[in-house]
């Protein structure tokens, strides 16, 4: 009776056979892909339309370091579903292990973008206000910046309380599952914006 | 954690995957430096936009496992991102900063 009870409950509340807040993670990723394109369109708009005062950041990107950033990023994605994996096998150690290299990892990605706008800002004197390419390269890449820092806060988060309970529990084994899936969304948006952005940028005429 | 319906791939295979996107971005790499001194144009936007989409597809599918889970999520998030795609290539076309050929 009471399996029957709690099987309902189930069919009634999740008639799509996902767990609710994970479908509700896939949606709001879904609809993250509208906000990104908004601020890429926005940015090929103005990345090469001449006529403006100032340094233009095509001319200024500096590739290497940008590809040491974007491969961080890509290893920390290794780190991630490291860490869900070692979860799924029950290793505690292991995804608190894995949760800690991720965020990391992701403080790496956030610390050379800080440099990189900081060079930008006091090397090149290209600041939000310089022209519209500038200000469309720094809206983009700062909230994908803020994006990385709010999921670093939610990996640390979880490793803390891992730390404190000596593990992670079933419901909080889906929360690492929800914040995996952020993670490798970020991941995959600049996977997009260091080829459009970086690496197909043709400095104005 | 949710049900699995696949076999997920093992920790020695994520490795591998890893290593095969951390080589796909070193040939990205190598193709703007290749492009800085043959000037190849349109071919190394190609390349690297194949580049870059396959990277895209194997993080999306055995990473965030869209392989493995239920057709209504493959269904949710492609539909976000062919709409995404879709209206933002009307809106680049529409002010000229992409050319639509045919008709």
């Amino acid at each position: 009776m009471s399996d029957l009870a709690t099987e309902t409950h189930h069919d009634e509340h999740e008639s799509t056979g996902i767990e609710n807040r994970k479908l509700g993670m896939w949606v709001f990723l879904s609809s993250e892909f509208l906000f990104f394109g908004a601020l890429i369109t926005n940015y090929l708009l103005y990345s090469n339309r001449g006529g403006f005062e100032g340094i233009y950041p095509a001319e200024i990107y500096d590739i290497p370091f940008t590809s040491v950033s974007s491969f961080v990023l890509l290893m920390s994605s290794l780190t991630m579903v490291l860490a869900h994996n070692a979860l799924s096998r029950h290793d505690q150690n292991g995804a608190r292990t894995w949760l800690f290299a991720t965020a990391a990892l992701g403080a790496v990605f956030l610390g050379g973008q800080v440099f990189e706008f900081y060079e930008f800002i006091e090397v090149y004197d290209m600041t939000l206000s310089t022209n519209p390419a500038a200000s469309a390269f720094y809206v983009l890449t700062g909230f994908h910046g803020a994006h990385v820092a709010i999921g670093v806060i939610m990996l640390l988060s979880l490793w803390g309380i891992s730390r404190r309970q000596g593990g992670l529990s079933e419901k909080h084994g889906l929360n690492l599952e929800l914040v995996g899936l952020y993670w490798h969304f970020v991941d995959i948006i600049w996977i997009v914006i260091f080829t459009v952005v970086y690496l197909l940028s043709v400095p104005a005429v | 954690m949710s049900t699995e319906h696949h076999a997920h791939p093992t920790p020695a295979q994520y490795w591998k995957i890893a290593g095969f996107l951390a080589i796909l971005t070193a040939i990205e790499v190598a193709m703007f430096y290749i492009d800085r001194e043959l000037g190849l144009g349109f071919l190394n936007a190609a390349i690297l936009i194949v580049l870059s989409s396959i990277k895209f597809i194997v993080v999306v599918g055995w990473f965030m496992h869209v392989r493995f889970e239920k057709p209504i999520i493959n269904r949710f998030f492609a539909g976000g991102f062919v709409l995404a795609c879709s209206l933002y290539l009307v809106v680049l076309a529409a002010l000229g900063v992409v050319v639509i050929r045919g008709g």
